[in-house]
């Protein structure tokens, strides 16, 4: 095993696996359409509020993508052989989470204008809903790591991660729907999208590590 | 060109445990269920820790850092790590990147495989799937294999294949450390007992 091997193989078997990929992006579809029926599908109510539906609804779909992320692996014996590869662990956590990351934020990205459109999000605001989205999710992707790898032996580790992880994840969405909504008053945003953009980088320094360490403890 | 060395301090799994392993050497850990087997083999390769004790390869010191270790080793577990998703030759391309896809259908053909060579793992039985990951052994050129019941969920022919492919191994100056219940046929171990 080498890591080209190792990306590639992750990489077709997010794609072999199409029910789990699409259930995320269902669900965000899902939500996003359900929301102005059930509480008010006027332009006056959903344009102010289309940030906010957007990212807790990215929210909730990275953490179904995430949460079972390492429980084949670790259930076919695939994390054993991580440890024993030779490889950086690190290195392997990283390059699964990018793997989910662009599994999960591309076909997002491009329903999400068809979306925003019926949530009567103004177009100018549209390129700073994806910033954010681009800028943020990566950390959502990576912290979500750290949980899925610390109850990936657990039978019944969802609930637990969900705690784990929830309270980690607001600071992004509160930074992401700032953004939005300064766009919206035509405020800067730009302090808000580096805020976003530290956060993910401090995950991507940080959180391959903790997983690692975490997936060392799990599988015993 | 292999010298492993291991102390093991207090422990109440072994207590001042001493074993070498040399190159062209089968030496097999035996114990009972629980004796500890596993979790010794874990602890070499650097996944539990040692309370006591220093571990040698090579004549240096891998206690701290097993990388010089891991990248000489090759490991199989209870859980062959193979994907459901993978057909068998896959499964076997991730572990084996370099090997010539000519070579990673021999070693299918070697473990009675060939056949299924493109028939996703999730259809195949769990001896077929232990074999896929066996199939490893016809392609690495790592000198130190560890085998964890290698033999669980095989039947006769394919317990024969891999002795003969051991035994293989250890002529070329090859190593193996092995846990096993079931008695080797043709090959003769050095015993390390594991008291439960």
């Amino acid at each position: 095993m080498n890591y080209r091997s190792y990306f590639k193989a992750e990489w077709l078997s997010l794609l072999r696996r199409k029910q789990d990929t699409l259930n995320a992006l269902l669900f965000f579809v899902m939500v996003i359409t359900l929301f102005p029926l059930g509480v008010d599908p006027s332009a006056d109510f959903l344009a102010p509020a289309a940030g906010g539906i957007i990212w807790c609804a990215t929210a909730l779909s990275v953490l179904m993508a995430v949460e079972g992320m390492y429980k084949e692996d670790y259930n076919d014996g695939s994390l054993e052989q991580w440890l024993v590869s030779g490889l950086s662990v690190t290195l392997l956590v990283f390059l699964k989470v990018l793997a989910q990351w662009l599994i999960v934020v591309v076909p997002l990205m491009i329903v999400l204008p068809i979306l925003a459109q019926m949530l009567f999000l103004p177009m100018s605001v549209l390129g700073v809903v994806m910033l954010s989205i681009l800028l943020g999710t990566p950390a959502l992707f990576f912290i979500g790591s750290i949980g899925a790898a610390l109850t990936v032996s657990l039978r019944r580790g969802a609930v637990l991660m969900l705690l784990l992880i929830l309270p980690l994840y607001i600071p992004v969405i509160v930074f992401a729907t700032g953004a939005i909504r300064a766009a919206q008053l035509e405020m800067a945003y730009s302090g808000q999208l580096a805020i976003l953009a530290a956060i993910s980088l401090v995950a991507l320094a940080l959180s391959p590590v903790m997983a690692a360490i975490s997936i060392r403890a799990s599988v015993n | 060109m292999k010298d492993l060395w291991i102390e093991r301090g207090e422990r109440d799994l072994c207590r001042h445990l001493t074993f070498s392993v040399q190159s062209g050497e089968l030496v097999r850990i035996a114990g009972e269920n629980g004796a500890g087997k596993s979790s010794l083999m874990k602890s070499i390769l650097g996944w539990l820790h040692f309370a006591e004790g220093t571990l040698e390869f090579n004549g240096e010191d891998v206690t701290q850092h097993r990388d010089m270790l891991l990248q000489n080793q090759l490991y199989l577990g209870h859980t062959p790590g193979i994907k459901n998703v993978f057909t068998a030759l896959e499964n076997l391309k991730l572990y084996c990147p370099d090997a010539a896809e000519d070579d990673l259908e021999q070693a299918l053909v070697q473990v009675q495989l060939g056949a299924f060579a493109d028939t996703p793992a999730a259809q195949l039985s769990a001896g077929q799937k232990r074999r896929i990951a066996l199939a490893r052994l016809w392609l690495t050129d790592k000198a130190l294999w560890f085998l964890d019941e290698p033999f669980t969920a095989l039947d006769v022919k394919g317990v024969e294949a891999l002795e003969k492919r051991m035994s293989e191994h250890l002529s070329v100056g090859g190593a193996i450390v092995i846990t096993t219940h079931q008695p080797l046929l043709n090959l003769s171990p050095k015993v390390i007992e594991l008291a439960a």
